[in-house]
């Protein structure tokens, strides 16, 4: 049974966490704070980590940071506070996997586990999955999996081949499983800037809902229409 | 018998007027004078005449005893009748010799001047014995008187003869009556005279008591505007022209001499010229009759410049009574009932001037009055102000508002009485609270992220506890009885956290009641707790509680009591913050509040292990408007509001902080 380990200082959430996640059918560990965290994760090394950010003592943060410390594949989620962009945006930096925010939506929960257990069968080789696919009006890219330092050649390749298309728009097309990090988010906005800077209308299509909070917090929904659906982004 | 009768005389004598004392007075001892000096002259003047014309008698007789011997032996009538006539009508000497005649040694007459028949009894009516010198006898002559004056004629040892000589006691009795004619005549001028000089100087010295005495009735009367002329009267003018007069502030140099220069309008340096030379107050060189005018007159003057003074004084204050801003009571010593109100405290308070005056002061104030009044008595005479602040005090139809009071002792109508005035400071009072408020709107707005993250636990908890039963029965799974058990009650718990949360938050933010309430101080502070704990724990400070359950309430506001709580932990955070901040790896802060019983009073201290208080701004901590944050983040009204509250309650906090340290605060109030 994979191991996944949650760390938080609420009792009631630990509670919670127990039953949900066994009910799916994990062995769940839980810590109540980051130095207990800490210490499972370096006995039973779970895949799968999830910790609150705000907590006395060693905070979200330091976990995650010495989590990646002691092993930089293991997929860190943070769990954030409503409305603290800033400390996912944080987070995502150090190479957090995903964040979700509380109180909890089951399905974002579900699909922050699952992104993080596809990006575990991807790993070692390439990280994310990009394609390009001309449509009528359009060069559309759709990107799955986890966006990061290592998905920049892939990307500018593509993109290349969608201006050489010559189509009206390009319209980066975004997975449900598509995940970002900092070096993604920097990579994406150099992109982005770039285009515009040449006159490419991008049309961003069917962000999930915390890529959709990322990108507003960067700007990035500023730079480019974001839509979605293909279907709009099409349009 | 006689004794009373000069009882009534001397009784009679001081009955009659100071004029008719000097004037009998000096009449009856001219006139003994007189009368001694008549006797005296009689005395004197009447019998020396009447020796020196006997001497002038016995000067002739001799003279003609001497020149006469020879005729006489010669037996020369002739000569001897030539020598008596000459003697007799020798100028003046006619009208005072009567008679002269020349005896021999048997007595027979010689010869004489008398112009008829020389009468018998003449002749030997004045013999003078052998052994003496000369005889002077009373004798008649015809229809007149006269003394007859005798000397012997010697020759050798013998008596030759006797001469005669008759004086006219006629001539000497008329000498005697002009004498005494041109005397009495001399005395009665003079009696007449000083009768005259004495009523005159008795009118002048009563004549001015007189007028004295009729101005000091008028003025004993009220009537100080009498005129004050007297006959000495040199300077005056209209009042008005007096500086003094004219403006109760000005000093008169004359009445005030003896003040202070404080004491009474602007002292040495504000001596008006026109002052230099007062035409008021006199002093005359004269006679004592002329100062006792002037002492009169100055005395008038200064009762003059007194009462108006005094009324002036009296119209001041009356006004100050009358149309003074704030509410001003008369009250009784003893029973505390109202004895005057002016028509501001009718105004403020609603009751009519009957409805207020014999009603017990303690009516309009249940609260506290007798403490206060109380002090004030023990205060005695002294008469300072005693200040009682933030009354409570009820208008007409119990509708309470706040007032501050000023009292002191007095005394009205010769009673001893207390006058208070009560300055309504409800809107200041209101102005407060919504200061109050503002800090408290504030300290939530600080508070909401941290409030939101609080709610946040408890929601997410419910919110996955739903979402797994929405799970396991969308998937038709079934949910083990102790599992869902623990679902279910978990999320119970939860909601009723964040109902806790909520009603604090509520509690926090309402408005506070005029009226304070017992509050245990325990609840405030555990409210606050509630609120922060958990977030200072994210920032690493550990907020202690040890509270004493069996301490006293005090009279207060709960939420005020959070608000002076808040205040303090929060500050408590920023300095430990602070602290920490120069210090590497996220040491742990305390804040430990501890409440206990100490005597009648119930204590609460804040201790902190944070950044302290420099000593150079430890006495400006609770000024508003002082921060030692940045001034964009922080109005520095925080510690302000927080001792304001504090003393409302008529607690106290007191400060104690080593920079470095930590800092701690303790609150102490009355126990209830």
């Amino acid at each position: 049974m994979e191991k996944i380990l949650v760390i938080d200082d609420e009792k009631p959430t630990l509670t919670m966490f127990r039953l949900m996640l066994s009910a799916y059918g994990y062995e769940v560990l839980t810590a109540e704070n980051g130095q207990q965290g800490l210490e499972i994760f370096s006995r039973e090394r779970p895949s799968i980590v999830l910790t609150d950010i705000k907590m006395p003592g060693m905070n979200g943060i330091e976990v995650l940071k010495e989590v990646k410390a002691i092993d930089p594949s293991a997929e860190v989620i943070v769990i954030t506070g409503h409305g603290d962009m800033d400390l996912a945006i944080q987070a995502l930096n150090l190479d957090a996997t995903d964040f979700i925010n509380k109180p909890i939506q089951r399905h974002l929960l579900e699909q922050a586990i699952q992104r993080a257990q596809e990006r575990r069968r991807m790993a070692g080789e390439q990280a994310v999955e990009m394609v390009l696919q001309p449509t009528g009006s359009a060069a559309v890219i759709t990107i799955q999996g986890n966006i990061t330092a290592a998905s920049e050649d892939r990307l500018q390749s593509l993109y290349r081949e969608a201006l050489a298309l010559d189509k009206p728009r390009i319209v980066l097309h975004f997975q449900e499983n598509a995940a970002i990090n900092g070096a993604g988010i920097a990579l994406v906005t150099q992109l982005l800037l770039e285009s515009q800077k040449q006159g490419r209308q991008v049309v961003v299509a069917e962000l999930s809902e915390n890529l959709r909070k990322v990108f507003d917090i960067v700007g990035l929904s500023k730079i480019v229409p974001v839509v979605d659906s293909l279907e709009k982004a099409l349009a | 018998m006689s004794l009373h009768l000069i009882r009534q005389t001397v009784q009679r004598f001081r009955d009659i007027s100071l004029k008719n004392k000097i004037f009998f007075s000096i009449i009856a001892v001219i006139l003994i004078i007189s009368a001694v000096i008549a006797l005296l002259a009689r005395w004197i003047l009447v019998d020396n005449l009447i020796d020196e014309l006997e001497l002038r008698g016995i000067a002739i007789a001799r003279t003609i005893a001497e020149r006469s011997s020879g005729y006489i032996l010669d037996m020369n009538q002739p000569e001897l009748l030539s020598l008596i006539f000459e003697e007799a009508k020798l100028k003046e000497r006619q009208h005072l010799v009567s008679y002269i005649f020349v005896s021999d040694r048997e007595g027979q007459v010689l010869s004489h001047t008398l112009t008829r028949k020389f009468p018998e009894t003449l002749r030997l009516a004045n013999q003078v014995p052998p052994d003496q010198a000369k005889s002077v006898r009373l004798t008649r002559i015809g229809d007149q008187m006269a003394y007859d004056i005798a000397t012997p004629i010697n020759q050798g040892i013998y008596r030759i003869g006797t001469v005669h000589v008759g004086l006219n006691k006629n001539h000497i009795d008329q000498l005697v009556a002009k004498l005494r004619t041109t005397f009495l005549g001399f005395l009665s001028a003079v009696v007449v005279i000083i009768f005259i000089i004495t009523h005159r100087l008795a009118k002048y010295i009563t004549l001015p008591v007189f007028k004295l005495t009729q101005i000091a009735e008028e003025v004993s009367k009220g009537n100080f505007d009498v005129k004050l002329d007297f006959e000495q009267v040199s300077k005056g003018g209209q009042p008005t022209e007096c500086p003094a007069f004219a403006n109760p502030e000005v000093a008169c140099r004359h009445l005030d001499g003896n003040l202070a220069p404080e004491a009474h309008g602007g002292g040495q340096g504000a001596i008006d010229p026109v002052c230099m030379d007062c035409r008021f107050y006199r002093s005359q060189k004269g006679d004592e009759v002329a100062q006792l005018a002037d002492a009169f007159y100055n005395m008038i003057w200064s009762i003059r410049l007194y009462r108006r003074r005094l009324r002036e004084s009296e119209k001041k204050y009356r006004s100050l009574f009358d149309s003074g801003p704030d509410p001003i009571f008369v009250i009784n010593h003893q029973s505390f009932d109202i004895i005057d109100a002016n028509p501001r405290a009718v105004e403020v308070y609603g009751f009519s001037r009957e409805e207020l005056i014999g009603k017990p002061f303690t009516e309009l104030a249940p609260e506290h009055t007798h403490e206060y009044f109380q002090s004030l008595q023990s205060q005695g005479e002294a008469h300072g102000l005693v200040t009682y602040p933030k009354a409570l005090h009820y208008k007409k139809g119990q509708k309470p508002f706040y007032v501050n009071l000023h009292a002191s002792n007095t005394t009205y109508k010769g009673q001893p009485a207390i006058v208070l005035a009560s300055t309504d400071i409800t809107e200041m009072v209101e102005k407060d609270a919504q200061l109050i408020q503002a800090n408290k709107m504030k300290s939530l707005g600080e508070m909401s992220a941290g409030i939101a993250h609080e709610l946040n636990q408890p929601l997410n908890a419910i919110k996955m506890g739903s979402d797994f039963l929405a799970m396991m029965v969308e998937q038709q799974r079934a949910i083990p009885p102790s599992d869902l058990h623990q679902v279910v009650s978990e999320m119970s718990t939860q909601v009723d956290r964040a109902a806790e949360i909520i009603n604090t938050l509520r509690s926090f933010g309402r408005k506070a009641e005029l009226v304070t309430e017992r509050v245990d101080i325990n609840k405030p502070i555990q409210a606050v707790y509630t609120l922060v704990a958990r977030q200072f724990e994210l920032d690493n400070i550990h907020l202690e509680l040890d509270l004493d359950r069996a301490i006293h309430p005090v009279m207060a506001h709960d939420n005020r009591l959070q608000q002076v709580f808040f205040n303090l932990v929060a500050n408590a955070r920023d300095a430990i913050i602070e602290k920490n901040q120069r210090l590497p790896d996220r040491p742990v802060g305390t804040i430990r509040i501890r409440t206990y019983q100490k005597g009648n009073r119930v204590v609460a201290v804040v201790q902190d292990d944070g950044i302290g208080i420099r000593d150079a701004v430890r006495d400006k901590i609770f000024e508003p408007f002082f921060s030692t944050k940045e001034s964009s983040i922080d109005m520095g009204l925080g510690l302000a509001i927080t001792y304001g509250i504090v003393k409302d309650y008529g607690g106290d906090i007191q400060l104690a902080s080593q920079e470095g340290i930590g800092t701690t605060f303790t609150l102490s109030f009355a126990a209830a």
